[in-house]
């Protein structure tokens, strides 16, 4: 005869409960209180915690980022510049250093940034000249001094 | 014409030096600087090297490690070519944007190809009975920077 259903002394139990709590419990060893211990409050932290370092590493891009500006900053305003005018000469000479290189440069290396504000210092004077240009009035446009009795 | 605030420009009167004597005064720092090379007259040289999308500031014997696949098998020896900048202690050179590969050479071995270490990538939205966890292993390269080397042929 065959039998269509599992008698009721056949059980599936759990068996390796411990080791999978141990595998939420070791991401939170190094909380402090009761989170580091007990199940049911590590698996809430554990989850956050997570969450948190997902988000943290697209932020990180955009603090580094912000951190090199401050430091080009700095140094460049010890050699008499703004942040604006440094790299948006830099730029025009094409010279293409991203931030990154140009802050480690301004730590380690100070001549070669002295030599880098210098030529932004220099482009940007030959950029005011060049706005200048002759000095001339436009053809075709006459200026007269009106005078008010 | 009477003095206004737009009569002059805002910022101050700059006056460029004459461009006949700074073109001798040019040559001469030009010449100077290629027989510095060829004299061999620099302690370590440093350089700026474009590489896997990133920029790196490089000297002798340094370790990089990328982030990304490299074809190429442990051990072979690659020559970075894309340097924006080379430097010594007394001089540097700025390449617009990069340096000629008749100029420098910039040699690496491929030291090791791993896996870095798995990173949890994980969602979660409260209230909604939403969350996902993913493992990421990204594929690693690191190179040792063997030399780099300048030769004097600049102009």
């Amino acid at each position: 005869m065959v039998l269509l259903s599992a008698p009721r002394w056949l059980r599936s139990r759990l068996t390796d409960r411990f080791w999978r709590v141990q595998e939420v419990l070791k991401y939170a060893r190094h909380f402090r209180g009761r989170k580091n211990r007990c199940y049911k409050l590590a698996v809430r932290s554990v989850r956050r915690a997570f969450v948190k370092s997902t988000k943290a590493r697209r932020e990180k891009k955009r603090f580094l980022r912000a951190l090199w500006i401050t430091r080009i900053e700095a140094a460049s305003l010890e050699h008499g510049l703004k942040y604006p005018a440094f790299i948006s000469n830099l730029l025009k000479s094409q010279v293409e250093l991203n931030r990154k290189v140009i802050a480690d440069l301004a730590i380690y290396e100070p001549k070669t940034f002295k030599s880098l504000a210098a030529l932004a210092q220099r482009r940007r004077q030959e950029g005011f000249l060049a706005a200048l240009g002759d000095g001339k009035e436009p053809e075709g446009i006459f200026s007269r001094i009106v005078h008010h009795y | 014409v009477a003095k206004t605030s737009l009569t002059s420009p805002p910022w101050p009167e700059v006056k460029l030096p004459d461009p006949v004597e700074e073109a001798k005064y040019h040559a001469e720092v030009v010449q100077k600087v290629n027989k510095m090379i060829a004299m061999g007259q620099y302690g370590r040289l440093f350089a700026v090297v474009h590489f896997a999308s990133k920029q790196w500031k490089i000297t002798s014997e340094d370790l990089i490690m990328m982030d990304n696949v490299l074809e190429a098998e442990c051990g072979d020896r690659i020559r970075m070519e894309k340097v924006l900048l080379v430097g010594a202690d007394d001089f540097t050179l700025i390449g617009r944007p990069l340096l000629g590969k008749d100029l420098v050479r910039v040699e690496a071995t491929v030291i090791e190809k791993t896996e870095s270490w798995p990173k949890i990538n994980m969602r979660f939205w409260k209230r909604h009975n939403y969350q996902r966890k993913k493992i990421i292993v990204n594929p690693q390269t690191v190179l040792r920077i063997n030399t780099i080397e300048i030769f004097p042929c600049l102009s």
